[in-house]
C-alpha cells in the first residue's frame, strides 16, 4: 500500500528526518544535516511493533506469576509477587501506595499493550485518526512509569544489607517485568502514527 | 525570530505528516499541527542560554548525588548506607547482570549522556561554534532522553521508603536531596530546549 494522504509531505516526495526534523526530498536517502537515513514512513513499522508487543505479552505472564522479591528474616522466608505486594499495601491500609503500584505495574502495561494493538488496527482501517493520534501520544508518554516496581526492587536490595537479621533478594519476575516495559517502549517508538492518517485518506477515497 | 538559513521552509508533522509552511514566530508563540493538533515547537528567546544554565546546575548535582550516601537504614544496632550506584551493583551481585545493566542505563548512563552531551553542545553554541562530533552527539542526546528515568526512580525510592519504614529507621542522605534537585534541573533544561533551534544553530555554527 503506497497511498499517502494527499496533503501529506510523503505525497510530495518529502521526508521528515526522524533525527533532526528537517524536511528533504526522500530521493536524497540521507539527511544533509545529520546524515540519518531518510524514509517516508518507519520501515516495517506495523510488523516490528506487533512483534515487540507479542514478545512483551508473553513475558507479561512470568512477570506477574513469579515472585518479584524474596525477604528472608528470622520469621522465615516470604516471597512476593507484584500483585502480592499490592495486596499487602492494601491490607496495611496504605491505599495511595497500593493504587500507585497497581496502576504502574498491572494496569499501565496491560492498557499499553491493548492500545498498541488497537493503534495497529487503526493504521490498517483509518478509523478516527485524531482520537487515535491522541491515544498514541498518551501511550508513548505513560510507558516509562511502569518501571517503578523494578526500581523499588533495586533500591530495597541495595539498602538492606543487614546480614543475619534480614536479607532481600530480587526475584525472577523483576527481569521479565523490566523486559515487558522496555519492549512496550520500543513498540511505541517503532509505531508510526502517520500510517493512521494514510489509511484514513485511503478509506475516504474508497467511499 | 527563527529563520533557518539555507534550510527549507517546509514543516512536516511527525505524527500525521501534514505538510505546511513554517510560520515566523514571536516570543512565547507555538506551532500546532493544523491537522492533528500535535504541539510541534515553540519559540522562546535565549532558549540556548536558559538550557545551558539548567545543565550547568545539573552537572554538579549529578556528581553529588553519586558520591554521598543516598539512604541510611538503622535496625537494632546495625546501620547500612546505600549509595545511588549500589542499586546497580547489588542486583549484579545477586546474579542479575542484565537487570543491573538496564537500571544503570536508566539512572546513570542516560542522565550522564544528556548532561555531558548538552554541555558539549550548548556552551560552544552560545558563541556560535560547534565542536567536532557535535551533530552525531546531538542525535544521541535526543535518543537518551527517552531512556532517562530518574523521576521514575525517585517514585520507586519513595515506595521502598514506605515498605522499609515498617522494618527499620530510614534517613535520607545528602545525595537524595541532590538527586531531587537534579531531576528538577534536567526537566528545566529539557523544557527550555527547542530542538529545531538547536539543529538550525548547530548547522550554521562554525566548526
Amino acid at each position: 500500500m503506497t497511498a499517502f494522504a494527499p496533503d501529506s509531505a510523503a505525497a510530495a516526495g518529502l521526508a521528515l528526518c526522524h533525527a533532526c526534523g528537517r524536511v528533504e526530498p526522500v530521493t536524497l536517502e540521507h539527511c544533509p544535516r545529520c546524515h540519518a537515513r531518510l524514509h517516508l514512513r518507519n520501515p516495517e513499522s506495523l510488523q516490528r511493533t506487533l512483534a515487540l508487543t507479542i514478545a512483551a505479552l508473553i513475558l507479561y505472564f512470568p512477570a506477574n506469576l513469579l515472585p518479584v522479591l524474596r525477604v528472608e528474616s528470622i520469621k522465615g522466608t516470604q516471597e512476593n509477587t507484584i500483585i502480592g505486594g499490592v495486596i499487602q499495601f492494601w491490607q496495611e491500609e496504605d491505599y495511595p501506595v497500593a493504587i500507585i503500584i497497581f496502576t504502574a505495574s498491572v494496569l499501565i502495561p496491560m492498557i499499553k499493550m491493548i492500545s498498541i494493538v488497537w493503534l495497529c488496527l487503526a493504521a490498517r482501517s483509518g478509523w478516527s485518526p485524531r482520537a487515535m493520534t491522541r491515544l498514541y501520544r498518551v501511550t508513548e508518554f505513560v510507558g516509562r512509569w511502569s518501571m517503578v516496581d523494578v526500581f523499588v526492587v533495586a533500591v530495597m536490595v541495595a539498602v538492606v544489607q543487614l546480614g543475619s537479621a534480614m536479607s532481600i533478594h530480587a526475584g525472577a519476575a523483576a527481569v521479565s517485568f523490566a523486559a515487558v516495559v522496555i519492549l512496550t517502549m520500543l513498540a511505541a517508538i517503532t509505531f508510526d502514527p502517520r500510517l493512521i492518517w494514510d489509511a484514513a485518506a485511503h478509506s475516504r477515497r474508497a467511499n | 525570530m527563527i529563520r533557518p538559513s539555507g534550510a527549507s521552509q517546509h514543516l512536516a508533522c511527525p505524527e500525521c505528516d501534514a505538510l505546511f509552511e513554517a510560520p515566523v514566530l514571536n516570543e512565547g508563540e507555538r506551532v500546532v499541527c493544523p491537522r492533528c493538533a500535535a504541539l510541534l515547537f515553540g519559540y522562546r528567546r535565549n532558549s540556548v542560554q536558559r538550557a545551558a544554565a539548567f545543565v550547568l546546575a545539573a552537572a554538579p548535582l549529578f556528581v553529588v548525588s553519586n558520591c554521598f550516601p543516598f539512604l541510611t537504614l538503622r535496625a537494632d544496632f546495625r546501620e547500612s548506607q546505600m549509595q545511588l550506584w549500589q542499586s546497580v551493583s547489588a542486583l549484579e551481585e545477586q546474579g542479575y547482570p542484565y537487570l543491573a545493566g538496564a537500571v544503570a542505563v536508566f539512572t546513570l548512563a542516560a542522565p550522564a549522556l544528556m548532561i555531558g552531551g548538552l554541555l558539549y553542545l550548548l556552551l560552544p553554541l552560545m558563541a556560535e561554534r560547534r565542536l567536532p562530533g557535535a551533530i552525531p552527539l546531538c542525535r544521541w542526546v535526543y535518543r537518551a532522553r527517552k531512556w532517562n528515568m530518574i523521576e521514575v526512580f525517585l517514585l520507586g525510592v519513595l515506595v521502598s521508603l514506605l515498605k522499609l519504614g515498617k522494618l527499620a529507621t530510614l534517613t535520607l542522605g545528602a545525595s537524595f536531596w541532590a538527586f531531587v534537585a537534579l531531576i528538577l534541573c534536567l526537566a528545566g533544561a529539557v523544557a527550555a530546549i527547542d530542538p529545531r533551534e538547536i539543529w538550525t544553530r548547530l548547522e550554521d555554527a562554525k566548526s
